[in-house]
């Protein structure tokens, strides 16, 4: 237990641009919800929309 | 001045190098194994066993309930931060009418009798009655906390008040095992509890771990089938088919499609069953594919997928049931793909390994429904699991 690491977990958001297929990793907002259309795509004029949230844990 | 002391710290040092020999040790003559003779050394020997004989039950209950103690103490902070999480969301969240402390208490201290087994004949549908008149009683019962919640916020009280009452129950069986170990001063009786404790600790650990997830509407590692089948659903037109259950009728390949999921993004697994039964006595089904989270074994890898027959579908049996009573009567093959994870992956946030299997299970139920059926025959596609954070 005294060797034992602090482990955190960093919730992130991934969204995908409906018409290029871009996709960009945040970290996630209150409010994020799967496949809703969040803002316009910095590569096109597409939509971005909500593909995956998920957390990912590190030890420290 | 300094390298004065040093110069005779060396010299002190050297001194008592020379005064003690390490080399020369005779093991015999310091635990006097060739010689009976020294009564010391003999106690030294025999009254240790003569302990361990008389007294190493209690020696062993000793230590053991100390390390059973530590698992209590644990159990006991997850069940009060579980209720005051409960406390906070509802006070913070909603619009609540009254002092919520009250009936709250009220709630966790709710059980349920199972029905009499004695007789196994009808017990399903018992069972059943007694678990959905249960889930009636708590829905109605949160909603008068805040008659304004929306179904998103009653889905997440009800699944934060089913963690605080399960972590509130666990705490007290095995506070109760122990306690009654302790009294008859019983180590036999400890022993069961000492080979389940790290299991429930595992359970225990991963409830309290999903509240943050349940409280701010995040997908479950279990919500992996519902992500599917949800993306699939995207621009369908969507109908409640039973309480909480969402259903989706499209076409894919030349085949009928019916799509099934429980309705997010609230935190609810829905009735899958009884939408089953609806689209089956409508339509003529010629296979059900399932997908659902699967507990993974030890030494397995998280995420990997695999495909097999029968209903993939967990809980306390009795949608499972229904589900093979259906495909049975109708003869219909089940299929299923489960994405392996272990029981705390399953019930806290996704994991980014889970989450980056959905297209390729995606592909895979394409890929079944090309396999096992032709040109204008209809597939039901169920996602089975908790629904959090994942619409359709």
């Amino acid at each position: 237990m005294i060797f034992s690491k602090k482990k955190i977990t960093t919730e992130y958001t991934v969204e995908k641009c409906t018409k290029c297929g871009t996709l960009t990793k945040r970290k996630f907002n209150k409010g994020d919800i799967l496949f809703a259309k969040t803002s316009k795509c910095n590569s096109c004029d597409g939509l971005m929309q909500i593909e995956k949230i998920f957390g990912e844990t590190i030890e420290q | 001045m300094i390298s004065k002391i040093g110069t005779n710290a060396l010299i002190w040092f050297e001194e008592i190098l020379i005064l003690v020999n390490f080399t020369n040790f005779d093991f015999d003559q310091l635990f006097s194994m060739s010689d009976d003779s020294n009564p010391l050394m003999m106690l030294v020997w025999i009254l240790p066993i003569i302990l361990f004989v008389f007294y190493g039950q209690q020696i062993q209950l000793f230590v053991t309930s100390r390390e059973i103690k530590k698992g209590i103490n644990k159990l006991e902070g997850f069940r009060v931060e579980s209720r005051n999480e409960l406390i906070n969301y509802v006070k913070n969240n909603l619009k609540v009418i009254d002092d919520p402390v009250k009936k709250i208490d009220k709630f966790l201290d709710y059980f349920t009798i199972m029905p009499v087994d004695m007789d196994p004949n009808g017990i399903v549908d018992k069972v059943r009655h007694t678990v959905r008149s249960r889930e009636d009683y708590t829905r109605i019962h949160v909603k008068s906390l805040s008659p304004k919640m929306n179904e998103v916020e009653l889905t997440q009280v009800q699944t934060l008040l089913e963690i605080a009452s399960s972590l509130q129950m666990i705490y007290k069986i095995i506070n109760h095992m122990f306690l009654t170990a302790k009294k008859q001063n019983n180590y036999p009786l400890i022993l069961p509890l000492q080979m389940i404790l790290p299991f429930i600790m595992e359970q225990a650990e991963a409830m309290k771990e999903a509240i943050p997830a349940i409280k701010n509407g995040q997908p479950l590692g279990d919500g992996i089938g519902p992500m599917i089948v949800g993306k699939m659903m995207l621009d369908c037109k969507k109908e409640t088919v039973a309480l909480e259950t969402s259903l989706s009728n499209t076409e894919f390949a030349n085949r009928n499609l019916f799509l099934l999921k429980a309705e997010g993004p609230g935190s609810t697994v829905g009735r899958p069953a009884d939408g089953l039964e609806k689209i089956v006595t409508e339509n003529k089904i010629d296979v059900i594919i399932m997908i659902d989270a699967a507990l993974k074994m030890e030494g397995e890898d998280s995420a990997s997928i695999s495909q097999g027959f029968g209903a993939a579908i967990g809980g306390i049996g009795t949608e499972r049931f229904q589900i093979e009573a259906i495909a049975t009567s109708k003869e219909i093959p089940i299929f299923s793909i489960v994405v392996k994870q272990s029981v705390k992956e399953a019930i806290t946030l996704m994991t980014k390994e889970i989450s980056d299997t959905a297209d390729d299970v995606a592909s895979q139920v394409h890929e079944m429904i090309r396999e096992n059926t032709t040109e204008g025959q209809s597939v039901v596609v169920i996602g089975v699991g908790n629904t959090s954070g994942v619409p359709q």
